[in-house]
């Protein structure tokens, strides 16, 4: 109609979701874990900005990476942040690593009707010391792993990180075995060799990449500190640390 | 809901159908026979849209036939699970092709083996050591991996055979009544009784 | 001591205040969802925990336009689904096992999956279905299980545990929960196995199988089946079946999980790789059908003089 209305009911459906690209993952080692993701985000072949980062120190032993909706993403990691705030101030101290883990499946679980369109990684330190990866599905079921890939380039990445950190479809040399763990250096060099290929054959990973390293208490950093790039974020001393180091990725 | 099996055995093959004529929510006829006897070592279970299957397994029937009469000597079951499966392949590249889902089973007289042949109404065609069509496969399939023995006694494939059936009367909510059980072997074919 | 009583009281004053707020409906998002830890604070008995919905005329069919991957499979939030899970009750307690895989549309999202929920060291829960769904309510029916505890000093019987499951989830019937578990224990009566859905379904049984590799692990398992199977039988038995699922069920695979109940508990036997059961089985017999069968031949040619 001329005047704006309409003859017929109109309907139309509500839609919050957007997808942002970009990948993370994450690998654990024996005593530190590497939490990593590109730093482009776009929304179908446009891209927004080279650098919006997704992933997050939460505190000493505990990094987040989300990936999915960016919205959606950064509301989730405000959040995350908050309670964890909340919980410093009521026990003087920070949440435990397997405790942030279960704090993030109730919070995500309480939007299964309305979910945040998010995936996530959880990465750091446990108290028993040991390096230690959670990932998460976007309404709240997890597990530890040793290591995840998510995101865009999830299909691309999560094979190759099987490959080197499993072993899988490996056999081998006779009379040795495979490590259970990788040196963090090795660890570093797959991390990089993962998001240069994925930036190579994804169109939706670029621009940056920032790896962010949580170190055992007591742990020596040989190599980590003054390193290229490298910038620590601990904010105590005598604990576990947590180290960001930023690359460049092509930014075509 | 329709299902067919076939298990091969040492020196044969057997070949089961249910024999539900159906038609919407009616059983219009319960003891129809779904196999067809091709050549002297020959059998053909069929299944799939009503109507088409009939019509296709008769006019495999006739042409299988022909060639006997042609050429003294019937075709070799692998010869005529080609031929079939082509038949199937052009009928679905045509206006309107057949929805026909088979089990071909025959015993090779000249290399005393028995073969079996898995084919859909897409031309889809295998050779399998045991098979199934219809809901069916979903129980039997498995079950089959576990029990079937390519060196088993007719006695043995029969009781392997009535394990299938049992197990999907036991879970199918759709399972049908009866089975028409043949069998065909280097004396030929003939019905058995389970 | 009497804050930890009074907490977990249905009378008196915390409670009266419990259920005021219940009535005037808080509205804080994080009351009750987040029953793990109210910033340390507790707030395990506050009851069944609150979801935030959309605003819109039908939520459910929101949820489904952006998660059902059965209907769309362009949708962008895809739950995890694809399982083979199974349990049976036999002369030696209960067996339990499960597959390893998520799948998510074609994409093996996980090969690594827990699919056996521990609820407390007499019960397990099966995950089918979606697993934050089966994930997130098996551990909060264990956080009321050991309340029950608190309260009457006796141990849940598992007709009790998994009717509350079911009374639950059938609370949410039509909001999109996707379940289908069984909950296993031992208890007064004996080894028990109850299979509980989100349709509400809730059904006492000797043997279930559930999931989209179900039809397959039904096949091995009515066949192998006895009451008096002996607990090496059984627990062969189980992982057999859940072979023949991840063998035939492109949605099931990679590792099968084995537990078996027992009057002292359960107990976990064994994670066992499906392709390694294919080859080699668990000692040394391939359960693979060409492995088991190779060298033998359906040719039967006429023995030569």
């Amino acid at each position: 109609m001329p005047d704006g209305s309409f003859s017929h009911p109109q309907q139309r459906s509500f839609n919050p979701y957007t997808e942002n690209g970009g990948t993370i993952l994450a690998i654990a080692g024996a005593d530190f874990t590497v939490i990593a993701g590109d730093t482009r985000q776009s929304e179908g072949y446009s891209i927004q900005t080279r650098y919006a980062p997704k992933v997050f120190r939460l505190t000493d032993r505990a990094v987040l990476a989300v990936n999915g909706f960016a919205a959606d993403g950064n509301m989730f990691v405000k959040k995350v942040k908050q309670r964890l705030e909340w919980y410093r101030h009521a026990h003087a101290k920070d949440m435990p690593l397997r405790a942030i883990a279960r704090l993030i499946q109730t919070m995500l679980y309480a939007q299964r009707f309305f979910p945040y369109y998010v995936y996530n990684i959880l990465g750091g330190i446990e108290e028993d010391g040991t390096g230690a990866v959670y990932s998460f599905d976007p309404v709240g079921s997890y597990e530890r792993e040793a290591c995840r890939a998510a995101g865009a380039a999830q299909s691309l990445v999560q094979p190759f990180l099987d490959n080197q950190i499993y072993f899988k479809n490996q056999q081998a040399a006779p009379g040795q075995s495979h490590p259970l763990h990788l040196p963090l250096s090795d660890v570093l060099s797959i991390v990089i060799d993962s998001f240069t290929s994925a930036t190579e054959r994804h169109i939706e990973v670029g621009d940056g990449l920032e790896m962010y390293v949580v170190l055992a208490k007591g742990r020596s950093a040989q190599g980590l500190e003054g390193g290229r790039g490298v910038q620590e974020l601990t904010t105590r001393t005598d604990g576990d640390r947590v180290f960001v180091i930023r690359r460049e990725l092509k930014k075509d | 809901m329709e299902c067919s099996f076939a298990i091969t055995g040492k020196g044969y093959v057997i070949v089961a159908a249910d024999t539900t004529a159906a038609h919407s929510i009616i059983k219009v006829k319960l003891d129809e026979d779904k196999i067809k006897t091709l050549s002297p070592h020959l059998l053909m279970a069929y299944s799939g849209e009503p109507g088409d299957t009939v019509q296709f397994a008769e006019y495999i029937e006739r042409n299988i036939r022909l060639y006997q009469i042609r050429n003294t000597y019937p075709l070799r079951p692998s010869s005529a699970a080609s031929w079939i499966r082509r038949a199937l392949a052009d009928s679905l590249r045509s206006r309107k092709p057949y929805s026909v889902n088979l089990l071909l089973g025959g015993y090779d007289t000249s290399t005393y083996t028995p073969h079996l042949y898995w084919i859909d109404y897409l031309g889809t065609l295998t050779e399998v050591p045991f098979g199934a069509h219809g809901y069916g496969s979903y129980f039997a399939l498995s079950l089959l991996d576990r029990y079937h023995d390519p060196e088993a006694s007719l006695e043995e494939g029969l009781a392997t055979l009535k394990r299938c059936i049992d197990e999907v009367s036991k879970r199918l909510l759709v399972a049908p009544g009866r089975y028409k059980v043949k069998v065909v072997d280097k004396d030929g074919v003939r019905e058995v009784e389970i | 001591m009497n804050s930890l009583v009074s907490r977990f009281s249905t009378t008196g004053p915390i409670a009266e205040l419990r259920k005021a707020k219940e009535v005037l409906g808080d509205d804080d998002e994080f009351s009750d969802a987040v029953w793990g830890s109210e910033a340390g604070f507790g707030s395990l008995a506050n009851g069944v925990p609150k979801f935030s919905i959309p605003q819109v005329p039908d939520p459910s069919a929101f949820l489904r336009l952006h998660t059902d991957d059965h209907s769309d499979p362009s949708c962008r939030i895809k739950i995890k689904h694809g399982t083979t899970t199974l349990a049976f009750r036999f002369q030696g307690g209960v067996i339990v096992a499960v597959d390893s895989r998520a799948s998510a549309g074609s994409y093996v999202a996980s090969g690594t999956v827990k699919k056996v929920i521990e609820i407390n060291p007499y019960l397990l829960g099966t995950m089918a279905g979606g697993a934050a769904d089966c994930q997130y309510w098996e551990t909060y029916l264990g956080i009321q299980c050991r309340l029950h505890e608190l309260r009457n000093r006796e141990r849940i019987s598992v007709a009790a545990a998994s009717k509350y499951l079911s009374n639950l989830v059938y609370s949410y019937k039509g909001m999109g929960l996707s379940m289908g578990t069984m909950i296993c224990g031992w208890d007064k009566t004996g080894p028990a196995v109850f299979y509980v859905d989100s349709d509400g379904t809730r059904l006492k049984g000797d043997l279930f199988s559930v999931g989209s590799g179900s039809t397959f692990a039904y096949g091995v398992l009515d066949q192998g089946y006895r009451w008096d199977l002996t607990d090496e039988e059984a627990q062969e038995l189980g992982r057999r079946s859940i072979y023949a699922a991840g063998h035939r069920d492109a949605y099931s695979g990679n590792t099968i999980n084995l537990y078996h109940v027992k009057e002292d508990g359960w107990k976990f036997i064994g994670n066992y790789d499906v392709s390694k059961m294919h080859y080699e089985g668990p000692n040394g017999v391939g359960y693979g059908y060409d492995i088991r069968t190779e060298g033998r031949s359906s040719a039967n040619p006429p023995a030569t003089q």
